[in-house]
């Protein structure tokens, strides 16, 4: 009985492996934080990807197949987000999955995804540590924190500033975000500290580490205060600062791109500047810059669909979506997880809202540091700076 | 250590605005367990949900600020009396240890159904009077601070006239001092603990309102501060509201002086210590609380 058992499972797992993916529909996985403290940001990239996909289907999907989005919730909870992960690399049809959002999350995703010979497409500046594993199968479409520090020092050189402090949170993006730019600067002639004063996602009040800094700015002489952080910390680090009376200028990371940071710091974000992510300015692109037609109409089918404008995030859901379509697309006649990986490692010069993507088997990163630009907060708004130098 | 002293009184401003806070959640919690022995973990939500209702109706309805935040105070009042009727009441006759899970179960809930209905996002309200800090020497001090300080003191009087000076606050004390004599007395029980909810979770919404200028305020927010707030009140002395006051002050500004010592990272663990040494030495807490046998430490 178990010989027979087993003959039988054996012939159920051929007949079901990757070569005998169904042609009908292509599947996609997405693992994103659809509850939780990104709930409310994580749906902008939900409504972009189904735009996106409703779009590709109507024009007749991929050579008549429909494209089709599985969506799991992972619940900002690392537990979830494996078993959503192994969940997906069960079902043959999944051809690749998107996500999650939050750096500890995906690491162990990228982790499945490498096991499993899955794609794994992600939506956050790799970390370093992970970067080192050389996976084959993780994909990052953000800026990744090198091209985001790079263009943080040109921002800095531009501003000639000599001596930055640097504020981390205790996170594992935002440290490596801090090395690197201390790394880059350096090598410019920057002087960079990096407190030893850090601060967690958490924290409502950073008043008691700021104080902590404050001899330390006045003494160095720094020039500017680089807030390298994500989300709420960003506002409240320069509300506190500006309340305690230190006025050197603030640098912000891409992640101060969303609307509702400034509206959370209010007067106190006033002049702070950043590399940014295109979508955030998009309507200040240069004429002939290769995506601002791309922003401004998907800008416009996002508003009329959903009553919001784009941005990064929903910048990011259409990228996503248009890589896969494009990867698929060339990998014409082999519907299998190999021939899709291999393919979007084979993506060049793809136009799309952040910018033109190219990956490489030494690169899976996929945007440049021409894919930025310099933004400042001017008036309760994102104001684009043109440095002609570095753009 | 040159810096010690130039640390010291800015570090002791920012930690008596935070301990205001933790001082006003504290006061929540006290307010219900003297009338019931329930130690209401939901207390952190009523916070919240202060904060967020009042940046619904400024910024959703467009109410004048006065206006939403008064409407604010009464719907959270309203919520708390949900929550005895709904939760608290139809388990009456179970254990304290019963009523205190419910209310867990109340805290989840209202935070996911705040998260779903107002958004996940981090809000924050505009301050009283004045966005710019005025200065005493050399320390910075935000108009918004006092106004924390104020209602602190405004509360705390309101409560010690009401559990000292009036029947009704007498009444409440009685029903959880001792139950079997307050009935004698024909003192209705439930409907003291129903008004014990309306009161703390008024002062909750308050102290949501209040701080939501100074801290961002989002779904999940309650939770810490609820934290906070009832290791303040263990560490003044649990069931006594003055006891609850010293202790958010107390761990505000021992929060708050410890990073002249220890990293940053490890200032949410000092709450924690501070609470395992006082379990350990001095359980009734700092004042001494009316549930303890004081014999017997």
């Amino acid at each position: 009985m178990v010989f027979l058992t087993s003959i039988l499972t054996l012939i159920l797992m051929a007949w079901a492996s990757p070569a005998y993916v169904a042609e009908k529909t292509y599947k996609i996985g997405v693992n994103l934080e659809f509850t939780g403290p990104w709930a409310e940001v994580t749906k902008t990239m939900r409504n972009a990807m189904v735009l996106e996909v409703e779009r590709i289907n109507k024009m007749g999907g991929l050579d008549g197949n429909p494209l089709e989005l599985i969506f799991e919730d992972n619940g900002f909870d690392l537990g979830r987000a494996a078993a959503n992960m192994t969940k997906f690399t069960k079902d043959k049809e999944v051809i690749a999955v998107v996500g999650p959002f939050e750096d500890n999350l995906q690491a162990t995703t990228r982790a499945i995804a490498e096991r499993e010979k899955i794609t794994n497409i992600i939506i956050c500046p790799s970390n370093p540590m992970v970067r080192a594993l050389k996976q084959k199968w993780a994909f990052n479409i953000a800026q990744s924190d090198i091209i985001v520090s790079q263009k943080l020092v040109d921002l800095s050189l531009t501003r000639k500033y000599k001596k930055v402090l640097v504020f981390p949170a205790a996170i594992p993006l935002a440290k490596s975000l801090a090395e690197y730019y201390k790394r880059f600067g350096e090598e410019k002639g920057i002087e960079v500290i990096i407190s030893n004063e850090t601060h967690k996602p958490t924290d409502i009040d950073m008043t008691p580490q700021l104080i902590k800094l404050k001899p330390l700015l006045e003494k160095e002489k720094v020039d500017a205060f680089y807030a390298c952080t994500a989300g709420p910390p960003g506002p409240i680090v320069c509300k506190n600062l500006r309340t305690l009376g230190v006025k050197i200028p603030i640098l912000g990371t891409h992640a101060f791109g969303f609307g509702f940071i400034i509206a959370l710091g209010g007067e106190a974000m006033e002049g702070v500047e950043f590399g940014a992510a295109k979508p955030v300015v998009f309507d200040q692109l240069d004429e002939n810059d290769p995506v601002k037609s791309i922003n401004i109409d998907f800008d416009k089918l996002m508003k009329e669909r959903f009553g919001v404008g784009i941005d990064q995030l929903a910048g990011y859901g259409h990228d996503t979506i248009g890589l896969i379509y494009d990867a698929l697309k060339r990998s014409q006649g082999k519907f299998t997880r190999a021939a899709f990986r291999d393919a979007l490692e084979n993506t060049k010069g793809l136009k799309s809202c952040h910018g033109i993507y190219n990956y490489s088997p030494n690169d899976h990163d996929g945007l440049s540091k021409k894919d930025m630009v310099f933004v400042r907060i001017e008036g309760g708004k994102f104001k684009r700076i043109k440095i002609p130098e570095f753009e | 250590m040159d810096s010690w002293l130039y640390y010291f009184p800015q570090l002791l401003s920012s930690g008596i605005t935070i301990g205001a806070i933790y001082a006003l959640v504290g006061l929540g919690f006290v307010t219900i367990s003297r009338a019931s022995q329930i130690i209401n973990f939901a207390q952190g939500e009523f916070v919240m949900l202060g904060g967020v209702i009042t940046f619904f109706l400024l910024n959703g309805v467009k109410l004048p600020y006065p206006f939403a935040a008064l409407i604010a105070i009464l719907i959270v009042i309203l919520i708390g009396f949900m929550m005895h009727v709904l939760v608290i009441y139809p388990l009456r006759k179970a254990s304290i240890l019963i009523l205190m899970m419910a209310t867990l179960g109340a805290s989840i809930f209202l935070s996911s159904t705040n998260g779903l209905i107002f958004g996940t996002l981090p809000k924050t309200l505009p301050p009283f009077s004045g966005e710019h800090p005025f200065r005493i020497g050399e320390i910075p001090i935000l108009p918004q601070n006092l106004w924390v300080l104020l209602s602190t003191f405004i509360l705390l009087i309101f409560l010690y006239l009401l559990s000292h000076r009036t029947l009704l606050g007498k009444a409440m004390e009685a029903s959880s001092t001792d139950p079997l004599g307050a009935d004698l007395l024909g003192i209705s029980r439930n409907l003291m603990v129903f008004l014990a909810f309306g009161v703390s979770a008024g002062v909750g919404a308050i102290a949501g309102i209040l701080i939501t200028p100074l801290f961002f305020t989002n779904y999940s927010s309650g939770t810490l501060l609820g934290l906070k707030g009832f290791i303040a009140a263990v560490l003044g002395g649990w069931g006594k509201n003055s006891g609850a006051i010293l202790g958010g002050f107390v761990l505000g500004i021992v929060e708050s002086l410890s990073l002249v010592f220890i990293p940053s990272g490890y200032k949410d663990a000092v709450a924690f210590v501070i609470l395992l040494l006082i379990l350990s030495f001095r359980p009734k807490g700092i004042l001494g609380s009316p549930y303890m046998d004081s014999r017997r430490w």
